[in-house]
This record gives C-alpha cells, structure tokens and sequence, in this order.
C-alpha cells in the first residue's frame, strides 16, 4: 500500500512562488489501477512526480509498506525505484542510439530479468526488436516503453500521459496492451491522464483541482481499451 | 539572424588552437624571413651549419606544428556546424519550412571564422611581442650577426586574414552540405542509427556495455578530441622534458604551456561535449534507478581507452620527432648532445596524465550525479 499523508510543493521564491500540491493525502492499493484526472496545471504531473520518488515534496510523506521514501538519500531513493518503480512517459524517452532490444534490456538488466523477450512479444514487437526508435511509429514507440518499464519488474506503474502523442487507434492499442499486461503481472497502475473516458477503465479515480484532490470515486464496472469514449 | 555572435563565441576552443598554432609558426617563420635576408653576412665557423639547420627545424616545426594543429581545428570546426544543426533542427528546419534556400541560411555561418581571426591575431600579437627574446635565444651562441624583427605583412595576412577567410568560407560551405537534410527530419530532429555490431554482439552484450559502445561510437569526433588532448599532453610535456639538452629552458616551458593549454581545453570541451549530448540519456537512467556511478562508467568510461592510446601515439610522435630533428636537421652540426628515449620524462608524464584525466573525471562523473532529472525532461 502507498501511504500519502499531507504532502505540498511547491516552485519560485518570493512573490514567484507557486504551491502545486496544496496538503494531499490519499491511499493506493496494492494491484490497484488508479487514474489521476486534472486539467493542464492541476498538478497531478507534480503528484506523480513526488509519490513515484522522482522528486521531492516540500513537507508530508509518501510510504510504500514501511518505508517512508521521503526521508531516504537520493542513493536509496535510486536504489528504491531500481527495484520497485516503473515509468511510462507521453514523450517516450527512448534511447534513440538503441534498439528496441537493447532499450528494453535497460530495465531488463535491473532486475535480471532474462525474460525480456517475452515482454517484447506480449506488445507485438518481435520482429521489430532489432529497429531503432526512429524507425518505428509513435505507437510502437510507446509500445517499447511499456516494454521497457515492465521488464524491471516493477511493483507499481508510473503513466504520465501515456496517450498525449498518440492519435486514438494507437491510442486504445497502448492501453489495451498495458490493461492485458496489469491482468497478467498485477502490479499497481498510477495514471496521470487529462482524458475523462480512459477513467472509465480504471478502479480508483482521482480528480485534481488547483493542486488538491477534489474527489476520489471508485469505477464498480470497468471498460476495456476499446469499449471507452475518446 | 541564424547564427549569432553568441554561437561564435562557444568556439573558444577553435581559437585557443588557432592562437597556439600561429604563436609557434609566427615565431619560426618570421625568425627564418628574417634569417634568410642575412644569409650572406654569416661568417663564423659552424654558422653555415647552424644556419641551414635552424632554416630546417622552422620550416619542420612550423609545419608540423602549424598543420597538426590546422588539422584539428577544421574538425572541431566541423564538429561545431554539425552539432549547431543537430540542435537547432527545429528551428533550421522552420526556416527551410518557410522557403529559405540552404545557402541563405548557411552563409550566416561565415560568423565561425571569427573565433579563428581572434584567435590568429592574438596569437600573432602574442608572438610578436615575444619575438625579441625569441631571436636572442636562437642566437645564443652568437654564431649570427645581431638580427632585428621585422614585421613581414605578407606573413601577417597568411597567418591572420587567409585562416580566418578560409575557415569562414569552410562553415558556410559544410554548413550547406548539413542543411540538405529533408525539413521534415530537420524538425523532428531525426539522427539515423546504423547497426554494426554482430547479432551475437548485439544479442548478448550487457545493457551498460552496450551503452557505453554507442556512447563512443556515436560522435567519432569526441574521440579524435579526447584522444588528441591526451596526445597534446603526451607530446608536448615529454618533449619539453626530453629537450632540455638540445634547447633553451624558456623554449621548453612554451612549449609545455602550449601542449597543456592545448590538452586541458581539448579535453575540457569535449567532455562537457560528452554529458551535454547523452543527458537525456542519464536522466532516463537514473528515473529506472541506475546508481550514477553506473551512468558514469556508461557515458565516461568508453573514452578511457582512447584517452592512453593519444597518450601513446603522442609519446612516439615526440620521440620520432626529436629524433629526426638530431639525426637529419641538426647533422651537419658539432656539438649536438646525444638523444635518446627519455624513460624517466614518459614514467613523470604518465602519471601527471594519469592524475589529471582521473580528476577530470572525476568533476565530470560529479556533474552527472547533480543532474536534475525533472528539468532534463522538461526540455
């Protein structure tokens, strides 16, 4: 479970200053697949951020089990998402110099997963696996990085915009593939996402508002990748 | 404008080489002009010899010095142009978008050859200001009637005017072989990736030694640079060592300041080269959890290698050089101490090499640790 009590940040100094998180608090379950809704500036990238141990909050905690992550060095913190973490980007950040077996060795390799093929095929990349990112469509290229997050084992699944740059054919395709692949490995799933419908395929949704929660609702019926709204 | 004076002035490592360069062949060239107008008023015993031999070591040093270092520069020009495209694709690719001719857009460019006139006439003034002790020094022995420098302009615009023009036309020119790049791949910055390992390479090496090949073989530039500053260091520190019986002491420490103001820009340039073209990279490493040792060994650690083989070529190139300039240039001469390999020059220089690059990367490897991941995805 992730504990997240009170946390805030925020960016400038002086008259600059802007709060982002204004005192969040919330729970995750474990195997959970939670949809963070917000509009632009709501602060939900912030809150990714922060919970997932890719920045640090200003005050409050963020605990996994018993672990407050808060209070670890940025050794640890490393250490901690080496072995706990997952990311998938709008942008993909894809080694462009590697291919598309070598980008999903990268998280492979951190948790000596030699499997990882495996992985390149549930998202029916196979007989791409010797391309360069640049070789491949915008869909594809999510497709790798989805592969490349899972093939580390992660415990939970960190989605900033994962459909941002994708039109909604590959769009439904990326998230279908990560839906079948959460069924299958049951780690927990946190998305940020702008997009109201793709809520519906989740458990837990939580809207942001100016940089608070503003409602937390719980889906009874799921939809799947292609049954949503875009 | 496309390229401004800004651009230029991140090319002072074109103009410390230019300015080294032109320091060393204003000194031999203008001593010999000067020289040679006075050939028939040496009269003293072994002055015919020494004559011809100092004609010979000018001619050579300013060669081989002036060359080596001209070499060098156009590739580091080169590798400005290309980089300067690379990341300025989208805004290139935008103007060519709009109807902007190649040429029309590369001709801004000529703005480069200014870091080499700076650098040419600073090295040139520099030269020229040294130039009195210079010529008591050749002359130490007194075998010469007393010579006055002279300003010899024709020498000032081959050195200063003819480098500046001609690496001001070489930007615009490689600059518009760059720019016939498609818009499109302009503005999504698209770099082509080639495979060229084995499949059994590629299929089983380890992610980390993987990424440290790519690193390297990514921009071969970096390596002529990083190698060449180790042989700059190499070169230049053991010559001044070695030649401490066939030269004056003042020449030694030029030249040892000029092979270390050489090494350490070189090698100061290129590694920051280094960790500015794979950041992305790095911060995609450590967001996985790769400790930043590992993102170091990975992104600094294929240039080590490369690093002793320069300090290697440089040791032979010194020896070889110094060699001929004994057992060629200087034969006709009496009195010419004995030279042989200096070991102890090599084993002191090494370990200063040793010291010095670890320490660079060192600073380096600290500058990936304090890396801000957000703001590297944010660009």
């Amino acid at each position: 479970m992730i504990a997240i009590s009170e946390i805030t940040k925020s960016y400038g100094n002086g008259d600059g200053k802007t709060q982002v998180l204004k005192g969040i608090t919330m729970q995750i379950n474990e195997g959970d697949f939670v949809v963070v809704l917000g509009a632009s500036g709501s602060g939900k990238s912030t809150f990714l951020n922060v919970i997932s141990g890719l920045e640090r909050p200003d005050s409050g905690s963020v605990t996994y089990g018993s672990l407050e992550i808060t209070k670890l060095s940025d050794s640890k913190l490393t250490r901690f998402r080496k072995d706990n973490i997952g990311f998938i980007f709008q942008q993909y950040y894809l080694l462009q110099n590697m291919t598309v077996e070598k980008n999903v060795r990268m998280g492979a390799e951190l948790a000596d997963n030699g499997d990882y093929r495996e992985i390149i095929t549930a998202v029916g990349l196979e007989d791409k696996s010797k391309k360069y990112p640049s070789e491949l469509s915008g869909g594809e290229q999510q497709r790798v990085s989805v592969a490349r997050a899972l093939a580390k084992k992660p415990k939970v699944l960190f989605l900033d915009e994962p459909t941002g740059a994708l039109d909604e054919e590959t769009g439904r395709q990326v998230l279908d593939y990560i839906c079948k692949l959460h069924k299958e490995y049951g780690f927990t799933i946190v998305m940020v996402t702008h997009n109201q419908n793709i809520a519906e395929m989740a458990n837990t949704v939580v809207k942001m508002n100016s940089g608070k929660i503003s409602e937390i609702s719980v889906n009874k019926v799921r939809k799947t990748a292609y049954e949503i709204g875009w | 404008m496309v390229v401004g004076m800004k651009d230029a002035l991140k090319l002072i490592g074109i103009s410390i080489i230019a300015c080294c360069a032109v320091f060393v062949c204003t000194l031999f060239l203008n001593y010999n002009i000067d020289i040679t107008a006075m050939k028939n008023e040496i009269t003293a015993a072994g002055g015919v010899e020494m004559y011809n031999a100092i004609v010979s070591t000018g001619k050579v040093v300013a060669a081989v010095s002036g060359g080596c270092l001209a070499v060098t520069s156009v590739i580091m020009l080169m590798f400005y142009v290309k980089n300067y495209i690379d990341t300025h694709g989208k805004e290139l690719g935008i103007l060519k978008a709009l109807g902007y001719s190649d040429f029309k857009i590369a001709k801004h460019f000529w703005v480069f050859g200014l870091s080499v006139f700076v650098g040419c006439a600073l090295g040139y003034a520099a030269a020229f200001l040294y130039l009195p002790s210079f010529y008591e020094l050749q002359n130490a022995e007194h075998l010469f009637p007393e010579i006055k420098v002279q300003f010899h302009p024709f020498l000032a615009f081959l050195l200063v005017v003819v480098p500046a023009i001609s690496f001001a036309a070489l930007a615009v020119i490689y600059a518009c072989f760059r720019l016939k790049t498609p818009v499109l791949d302009l503005l999504k910055e698209k770099r082509e990736y080639k495979a060229k390992l084995s499949k059994k390479e590629t299929k089983d090496m380890p992610f980390l030694k993987e990424l440290t090949r790519s690193t390297v073989r990514g921009i071969k530039s970096l390596v002529f640079f990083i190698a060449f500053s180790a042989f700059c260091f190499s070169d230049m520190v053991q010559m001044s060592m070695s030649m401490k019986d066939l030269s004056s002491e003042t020449m030694a420490i030029m030249i040892m300041m000029i092979g270390l103001i050489l090494a350490f820009m070189t090698l100061f340039l290129s590694l920051s080269s280094v960790v500015k073209a794979n950041t992305k990279t790095i911060a995609m490493m450590r967001v996985f959890g790769y400790q930043h040792s590992d993102c170091s060994k990975a992104v600094l650690g294929g240039y080590r290698p490369v690093s002793y083989i320069g300090f290697a070529v440089g040791t032979a190139y010194q020896y070889f050089l110094l060699r001929i300039m004994v057992d060629i240039v200087f034969a006709d001469v009496e009195n010419v101490p004995e030279y042989n390999f200096d070991f102890t020059a090599c084993a002191i220089s090494l370990v200063l090499f040793i010291i010095t690059y670890e320490l660079f990367m060192y600073i380096y490897s600290q500058r990936i640790k304090k890396l801000s991941i957000k703001s590297v995805m944010l660009e």
